[in-house]
């Protein structure tokens, strides 16, 4: 079990984003020169697309103002200088109802580490949801410091007891990756509600439905292979459920919702111990001097958390946000962690990739590695020439974005880029041509059903 | 402190274009060795020329063209040494001269280079000089085929890629485990024409000889007239199979190795055009026709826990 530290030193001072989320962002509820105190709310946004956001520390509000933010741009932030003596909001443990849940949770400022607010994915406008799924194959147990693995597994399924009564769905699972054998550990043999939990594996045609059936449970735990990238939710979603999330849509148009390992967590702290959102576990890793599992307040700057570590090994040449394939490179380290942020990456200067690119051989080294069965080269070709429509034939908008295809090419194209160019202007084009009140029978946008 | 910033993925595997054509480059080195105690001189002879030749080509076209000299990455000289490797070692040096830069301007270069050529350069060359001077390009031995353990260690006839199976596979194997060489081919091109000749009667013998090796893992496994689907590539190395055992089982497997290459380089792209891959989770042909059946029997309720998904 990975050992998570919690962060001794306190920061100086904190940058806490305003917007750490895809959705609106906050509007700031104190001003500068406010005293704050730890857990306190100082963001909060009217619209349902936007979560709360809370002070992780008590001090006085130096200053609001644009900041860096680990996505890469600029976000309006708020900045708390810490006081000497923390100050917390008395935390109580709150008796929520089922139908107050969502906004509970909204108010709670939890959102999911792909950067959808929680109560958005568990209660969708217009969409109804039901099954939920915790997502464990990539955050196994980040999602706090727990004891005992046993422990980690009772929390979760309450948690996901919590997250099916949020949204009113009447199945939940819990999905493991089938190489993490603690995870697997954990769970097996254990007694929840007088019923004992297996972990089963899904393999070929055996999805979840398949042991909903044979356990007749209506809470499962299942097991699956460990795949990554960025757009994973589609793929995850057939893969769990063997519901086909269309072109266009979200998992949620097919009635399924997925948490992940943190929102879950977080849910379960908000409402056994009434604390909000703000910690996070961030993994640090590469050329620190002490690279670990580490508990950190939201806020606190990317400089801290590395000299929290021992520092950089030499000059760092490269920080990275979230992972070595898929992150974000930072132009500097004062930059905080925010409630999206899992995991800080160092490289030295030597390390960071300067290779040119050549023509493509056809080595099909990439077509072997693609988890969703494309043609990742010659995508990137038609790209490159613009033909976008023919990228479309050919199923770009399955790419789950996780890299493989750039990391493996001999020729060292930047496969990873054309592809997501040609995406993202694939999805230019749909939002233009839809229409914005439908005028006529012509239906564009979503075509799921919704469930089977 | 500054930091780069730049698009992920941040880590890239190692391995490079240039790294690939040099490994085979050295491995084909052991085959050359050897004919060159075998043959004596004249081989190294064959082979220097050849790769002069080559580089020279090479450098003349890029720098007409304005180009940027693509000397070091190895291809060119991968080209030269294997276009040297199939011609008769006791060929005047013109010959894998004129052979070489053939490859080069019009088997690479008239294609518009790495990548983009629809026939493997070697297999042009071969094509040509086969054509234009037939009897030069017969060698004046062709391998003993008696017993295979003869065949598969030492022969000392024939090309120079022929002169020994074994150095050949030796190497070959290593590429394909280290993954500079892909395996679906060779794998399904051996299989066939191992399937094939026994089918058709001719002994093992005639068929497992160097040249045949050479090209299962040296020459099919060209990546640029090769498909690049999954399914694609294994059609084609039954293909490829198919038309080497044809053409063997009437003519002889050494001139029927680079003839069937050859066009089954044609069918290459076609093949690559047709095994596009469905969209996951897209049913094939036969779940479709068997989910069809199934829904059409009674008892349905005894198969439900078939059709559920």
């Amino acid at each position: 079990m990975t050992k998570v530290n919690i962060m001794k030193k306190m920061p100086e001072k904190v940058i806490i984003p305003l917007k750490q989320h895809d959705g609106t962002a906050c509007d700031p509820l104190v001003k500068k020169g406010d005293m704050v105190c730890e857990g306190q709310k100082i963001g909060e946004c009217g619209v349902y697309n936007s979560a709360s956001v809370h002070s992780s520390v008590s001090g006085e509000v130096i200053s609001i103002e644009e900041a860096p933010h680990p996505n890469g741009n600029k976000v309006n932030s708020v900045i708390i200088q810490l006081s000497e003596e923390p100050e917390c909001v008395d935390f109580n443990p709150k008796d929520v109802q089922d139908s107050e849940l969502a906004d509970f949770i909204k108010d709670a400022g939890i959102v999911e580490h792909y950067g959808f607010p929680t109560h958005m994915v568990l209660k969708p406008e217009g969409k109804k949801i039901d099954v939920v799924l915790v997502n464990a194959t990539s955050s196994e147990w980040i999602g706090g410091h727990y004891d005992t693995p046993s422990q980690y597994s009772s929390q979760m399924l309450d948690a996901l007891k919590l997250l099916m009564r949020a949204s009113g769905a009447s199945k939940g699972a819990i999905v493991l990756r089938n190489d993490d054998l603690e995870s697997i550990n954990a769970f097996d043999g254990l007694n929840y509600d007088g019923k004992p939990i297996t972990v089963a594996p899904l393999v070929g045609k055996r999805k979840i439905n398949y042991y909903f059936k044979d356990m007749s449970s209506d809470i499962v735990v299942v097991s699956q292979e460990h795949i990554y990238g960025k757009k994973i939710l589609d793929l995850f979603t057939y893969n769990v459920t063997g519901r086909k999330v269309s072109f266009g849509c979200v998992p949620t148009d097919v009635g399924v919702a997925i948490c992940s390992v943190k929102s879950a967590k977080a849910l379960y702290d908000a409402v056994n111990a009434g604390k909000p959102y703000i910690e996070t576990v961030v993994s640090v890793s590469g050329k620190v001097n002490n690279p670990q599992k580490i508990l950190v307040k939201i806020g606190t700057t990317f400089k801290d958390v590395i000299e929290e570590c021992g520092g950089y090994i030499g000059e760092p040449g490269k920080l990275i946000a979230n992972g070595s394939i898929t992150g974000v490179a930072q132009y500097t380290d004062e930059v905080p962690v925010s409630k999206t942020t899992t995991s800080i990456y160092v490289q030295s200067a030597d390390e960071v990739v300067r290779g040119e690119s050549v023509d493509c051989t056809h080595c099909a080294r990439c077509v072997d590695v693609c988890p969703v069965n494309l043609i990742p080269s010659r995508i990137a070709a038609m790209s490159d020439q613009g033909r976008f429509d023919e990228c479309r034939q050919m199923h770009i908008m399955n790419c789950v974005e996780c890299g493989r295809c750039a990391a493996v090419c001999p020729s060292k194209i930047h496969v990873l880029q054309l592809i997501k160019y040609a995406k993202n202007s694939i999805e230019k084009a749909y939002e233009d041509l839809a229409p914005k009140e439908s005028p006529a029978n012509l239906k564009l946008g979503c075509g799921c059903s919704g469930g089977e | 402190m500054t930091f780069t910033i730049s698009a992920p993925p941040h880590r890239k595997e190692a391995i490079t274009f240039k790294k690939m054509t040099w490994a085979k480059v050295i491995a084909l080195m052991p085959v050359v060795l050897l004919s060159v105690y075998l043959f004596g001189l004249p081989a190294i002879g064959l082979v220097i020329a050849s790769i002069l030749a080559a580089v020279v080509t090479e450098v003349a076209i890029q720098k007409a063209f304005n180009q940027k000299i693509t000397i070091d990455d190895g291809s060119t000289i991968l080209i030269g040494l294997m276009v040297a490797m199939i011609i008769p070692p006791e060929a005047p040096l013109w010959i894998p001269m004129i052979g070489s830069v053939f490859a080069i301007g019009i088997g690479k270069h008239a294609f518009g280079g790495i990548g983009s050529y629809v026939f493997n350069p070697v297999l042009a060359a071969w094509v040509f000089l086969s054509l234009a001077w037939w009897s030069i390009m017969s060698p004046l031995s062709y391998p003993q085929t008696t017993a295979l353990s003869d065949l598969i260690l030492e022969t000392g006839a024939g090309h120079i890629a022929g002169v020994s199976p074994l150095a050949l596979l030796i190497p070959g194997c290593i590429l394909i485990l280290l993954r500079y060489v892909e395996w679906r081919i060779p794998v399904s091109f051996f299989l066939t024409t191992i399937l094939l000749a026994v089918l058709v009667g001719d002994s093992l013998s005639y068929v497992v000889l160097g040249v045949v090796l050479f090209g299962i893992l040296f020459l099919a496994t060209d990546t640029s007239s090769s498909p690049v689907t999954k399914n694609g590539r294994v059609i084609y190395g039954i293909v490829c199979g198919v038309l080497v055992v044809v053409y063997g089982h009437f003519a002889n497997y050494v001139d029927a190795i680079f003839y069937g290459l050859f066009l089954a380089n044609c069918v290459s792209s076609l093949i690559d055009n047709n095994t596009l891959p469905e969209s996951y989770g897209t049913e094939t042909f036969l779940q479709r026709k068997y989910k069809r059946i199934l829904s059409k029997v009674p008892f349905k309720d005894r198969l439900e826990v078939l059709l559920n998904d």
